[in-house]
């Protein structure tokens, strides 16, 4: 019985979920449903919290974990999901999106990601993926009015189903050769039986990590992300930017460093190539783009290819890495989108930020600081994250790498500063952007806290990562 | 000595005036700006009365432990070779605040507060004792400075920002790779560990280039200087100077601090190309600056030769060409600060540059000719002023290295003599140019007090050169000897 104590956090969640589909009809104001979010979202995690110490590291036989790996993505999710539900108030209202829908939608995506951080079976990784991806799918397409938000869904399930057939593909082989799913069983059967160089569990470890490299959205798996973001509305793009990336990552890194231990030179291979093709791809395509959610999009290519860095060690140091990269990472874009969110329309195209330093210098001011934060100028979280993850793989010995992973930095320079370089250093055009809802000044100032202590106090968050 | 932590306040204490002026706005940003800057000069003057100059030691050092997980401490101190830019930093802060009294008049919050920011990060880098907090310093130096071309600059200020923003984040990017293989191989970031310790030659060997890559691009050398013409063109005055009177010095400040002490056995093999660059830097940046027409190009052009004489001073590797270069660059930020000033002041009058648009001045403007005067004097090492000292020293350990080197740089005075000249001779001579007729051209009381400090220090530290001389000295001693034991015998390589 007690290892229900471990799904709390779910169980909250999808209890918020249904309450808001049971009165959908009656839910007018987006307020209403954002504020249940909050609130499930805080609650989430005080729950999870209130029964941790009652509930055991590993529970049901052994496919759900709710050790402190689990506990960190938890708070992640949730904070996700909080700030992501503060944005989107405006979003909803103005294009008519049924705010029941929209949030009970919302909430069983961000279960998903819970279970994803959880899972210790590659059928339960498979659910809480598909769980999140299937609400992911909606999200993208629910502004119906749109070609563009319909197009994206489209291309993004069209991708997304056939990465997960690879997901899946990669279970069976695996499954088929060690006759287990868990992942320590897995590891132990490679091990014992000596089938770690078993070409079928080779081909099933690539599978895997093929379909995970596309939750994340890396290089070659990226090109439903541009479009997806894009169609989607701003609130619902820094969900998948944020929440679905941190949520493919958190997968990843268990299921590499627990499932396939043995075969750490094979994934960290893949992972070298993938990372260095997201960074430089990402980078030198996000180059050309006017429109802001398109340019995060390519923008969070190349940084699922800077988190992958602390993975190729496959060491505890570099996991904590990669776990802080992904946190930290999930607040400079969740700010970043914020800023696009509160300019409303004016916000999605680069021309949209002309003089925005003379009419609304706070919302100038934070946009600079996510941008410093993406780029990875000092004293910014993200230049801790980045210097925690280039240290892990000079660690294992990529100089290269880490050479190309800050070469590309100075490429992303360009892009982001761009948008620096016009809210700055032009004049405005057309009318000023009214004052910011108070929801949103909410959330961004918590991104900012983050960006910021996560910049000066870099041991702040890391001191929380428990590795797999 | 004191019982409060000295560096640390004197650091930050810019920034919580940046933070200050931010949240009180446009009207009382002028005076808290100049109080913040004078409260920095003040609290940071027990570090010059009890500063022991005998010692080699880091001296007013605080340690307190900050990233466990690296192993990096935040760590201040200074030295001899760091005191006197911290004063120098402090100084021209003070200066930039009063000469941008009236020339900004958009958005004189965000200027003020940028300009103090960039204040912190200058004190800071050279209060720094290891290379993270360095590092952290050099990046956030960029932030402001970008943004201070970028928006109260000249005519194609945003190109110039854009391209002084990218020059400098390439090269640093590699020095944050050299870092980080410091870290991962010495496990510690602190400069006196690491300059203790002794890697492999080919581990040197990268790690000097990728340093390299930063320092020489802030220097800037020859052929990485392209952005500067740009930048202190484009720059406001207080730009101009900050970025003359002290960014520059932050690249050879990092070769004192970091790439002679740290890899001593990569020097054999890149002294000769380094010191061909700088000799490349003195006369190509000379000719170039004969060539120019627009007065603060011209004064820009001149930097690249004179910190040409810096990093030959440097890489001469011997007393005298040390202490000269550190004098050198003491002396390259008052005068360049001043001549960039001067500019700034008339151009708020002519809004030109062109130097075809002046002429007469010593007519119309008189006391503003005196002080033009003066610093031109200065500038071309006139004996009993400051900047001769520095270049003659220079020049006789380039003598001591090898006579063609101190061959060239005597040419390279002998061009900067001519374009200064020249400069004066276009600007302050002759008949009153036609278009300033109508003008009233000469400095009002709060500029002649903006130069006059500078004044003071050319004439101090001509007259008596102990006073920058007595603090580098110990210092550059030890660092010098630390080379020569040098497991690799650096004469025998040469």
């Amino acid at each position: 019985m007690t290892d229900v104590t471990l799904l709390v956090p779910e169980i909250v969640l999808v209890a918020m979920a249904l309450a808001l589909i049971l009165v959908a009809r009656r839910l007018e104001r987006a307020r209403t449903g954002a504020t249940s979010v909050v609130v499930a979202a805080i609650a989430a995690i005080g729950s999870g919290w209130a029964f941790s110490s009652a509930s055991p590291d590993v529970g049901f036989g052994g496919t759900l974990a709710g050790d402190g790996y689990a506990q960190f993505f938890d708070v992640l999710f949730a904070a996700t999901l909080a700030i992501t539900a503060l944005l989107s108030i405006r979003h909803v209202d103005e294009e008519r999106v049924r705010p029941g829908e929209f949030y009970a939608l919302l909430l069983l995506a961000a279960t998903g990601m819970l279970l994803a951080a959880s899972a210790m079976d590659l059928l339960i990784l498979y659910l809480g993926l598909e769980l999140m991806t299937l609400c992911s799918y909606v999200l993208v397409g629910i502004t119906r009015e749109k070609t563009a938000s319909i197009e994206g869904a489209v291309k993004y399930f069209l991708l997304g189903s056939f990465a997960s057939a690879l997901l899946l593909y990669g279970i069976g082989l695996t499954y088929g050769v060690t006759g287990a799913t868990g992942f320590a069983s897995i590891a132990s059967a490679a091990t014992e039986r000596g089938l770690a160089g078993n070409p079928l569990l080779l081909a099933g470890v690539v599978l895997v990590v093929a379909g995970l490299a596309f939750k994340i959205a890396a290089v070659p798996f990226h090109a439903w992300a541009p479009d997806a973001y894009q169609g989607a509305s701003a609130p619902v793009g820094a969900f998948l930017a944020a929440g679905s990336k941190a949520a493919g990552l958190a997968a990843l890194v268990r299921v590499c460093i627990v499932a396939f231990a043995p075969e750490h030179p094979l994934w960290s291979n893949l992972l070298v190539a993938l990372a260095a093709l997201s960074i430089v791809v990402g980078s030198l395509l996000a180059l050309s783009q006017s429109n802001m959610k398109r340019l995060l999009a390519y923008s969070s290519i190349s940084h699922a290819g800077y988190a992958l860095l602390g993975l190729i060690p496959g060491t505890p140091g570099g996991a904590s890495a990669t776990m802080t990269y992904a946190f930290v990472y999930a607040f400079m874009t969740l700010g970043a989108f914020g800023v696009v969110i509160a300019l409303g329309q004016r916000g999605e195209n680069l021309p949209g930020y002309h003089g925005l330093a003379k009419t609304n210098p706070g919302t100038a001011a934070l946009m600079f600081l996510f941008l410093l934060s993406l780029t990875g100028i000092p004293p910014t979280a993200g230049f801790a994250a980045k210097f925690a993850v280039i240290l892990s793989v000079v660690g294992a010995g990529h100089i290269g790498l880490a050479v190309l992973a800050v070469v590309s930095s100075v490429v992303s320079a360009y892009f982001y500063l761009r948008v620096a370089v016009y809210m700055y250093m032009t004049d405005p055009q057309g009318a000023a952007p009214g004052r910011l809802p108070s929801t949103v000044s909410v959330a961004l100032l918590l991104a900012a806290l983050v960006t910021i202590i996560g910049g000066v106090f870099p041991d702040t968050f890391a001191a929380w990562t428990v590795p797999p | 000595m004191t019982n409060y932590p000295i560096l640390t306040v004197t650091t930050f204490l810019p920034l919580v005036g940046a933070a200050v002026i931010l949240i009180l706005g446009d009207r009382l940003a002028r005076w808290i700006a100049l109080a913040a800057t004078l409260l920095t000069l003040a609290v940071s003057a027990p570090l010059y009365l009890h500063f022991d100059k005998t010692s080699t030691a880091l001296q007013f050092v605080e340690s307190v432990p900050w990233i466990r997980s690296w192993n990096i401490a935040y760590g201040m101190g200074v030295d001899g070779i760091s005191l006197p830019f911290i004063f120098l930093s402090a100084v021209l802060s003070v200066l930039c605040v009063s000469a941008s009294w009236t020339a900004v008049e958009t958005r004189v919050r965000d200027f003020y507060a940028a300009l103090l920011i960039s204040e912190t990060a200058m004190i800071g880098l050279f209060a720094s004792t290891n290379l993270f907090l360095f590092y952290i310093f050099w990046e956030l130096m960029i932030v402001p400075m970008f943004l201070l071309i970028g928006v109260w600059g000249g005519p194609s200020r945003v190109y110039a920002s854009v391209k002084f923003l990218l020059f400098t984040l390439a090269g640093s990017v590699l020095m944050l790779v050299g870092l980080i293989v410091l870290l991962y191989a010495g496990g510690t970031l602190d400069f006196q560990t690491l300059a203790g310790m002794r890697l492999s030659v080919s581990a040197q060997t990268w790690l000097f280039l990728a340093f390299l890559a930063a320092f020489a691009v802030k220097v800037p050398m020859f052929p990485v200087h392209t952005w500067l013409p740009d930048a202190h063109t484009e720059a406001p005055t207080a730009g101009s100077v900050i970025l003359a009177g002290i960014l520059l010095k932050m690249g050879a400040y990092g070769f004192l601090r970091i790439s002679l002490p740290m890899f001593p056995d990569a020097l054999p093999l890149f002294l000769t190309p380094m010191l061909a660059l700088s000799v490349a830097a003195i006369v190509y940046g000379a000719y170039v600056t004969l060539a120019q027409t627009d007065v603060k190009r011209l004064i820009a052009y001149s930097s690249v030769s004179h910190m040409g004489f810096v990093t030959l001073g440097i890489f001469s590797l011997n007393r005298s060409g040390i202490e000269g270069a550190i004098l050198q660059m003491v002396n390259h930020g008052i005068l360049t600060g001043a001549l960039f000033l001067c500019i700034g002041m008339i151009y708020e009058r002519t809004h030109t540059r062109e130097i075809a648009a002046y002429g007469g001045l010593f007519k119309a403007a008189p006391i503003f000719t005196t002080l033009l005067a003066f610093f031109c004097l200065a500038a071309i090492g006139f004996p009993g002023l400051n900047a001769f000292v520095g270049e003659f020293l220079i020049i006789s350990g380039a003598f001591t290295k090898w006579a063609g080197l101190g061959v060239m740089a005597v040419w390279g005075v002998v061009l900067g003599t001519t374009y200064i000249v020249w400069l004066y001779y276009r600007v302050a001579l002759g008949d009153v140019n036609p278009g300033l007729r109508e003008l009233r051209l000469d400095l009002n009381a709060r500029e002649v007090a903006t130069l006059l400090p500078l004044v003071v220090m050319a004439l101090v530290i001509g007259l008596y050169p102990e006073s920058v001389l007595g603090f580098i000295r110990a210092p550059v001693a030890q660092l010098l000897s630390a080379i020569a034991a040098s497991p690799t015998e650096l004469a025998g390589r040469m």
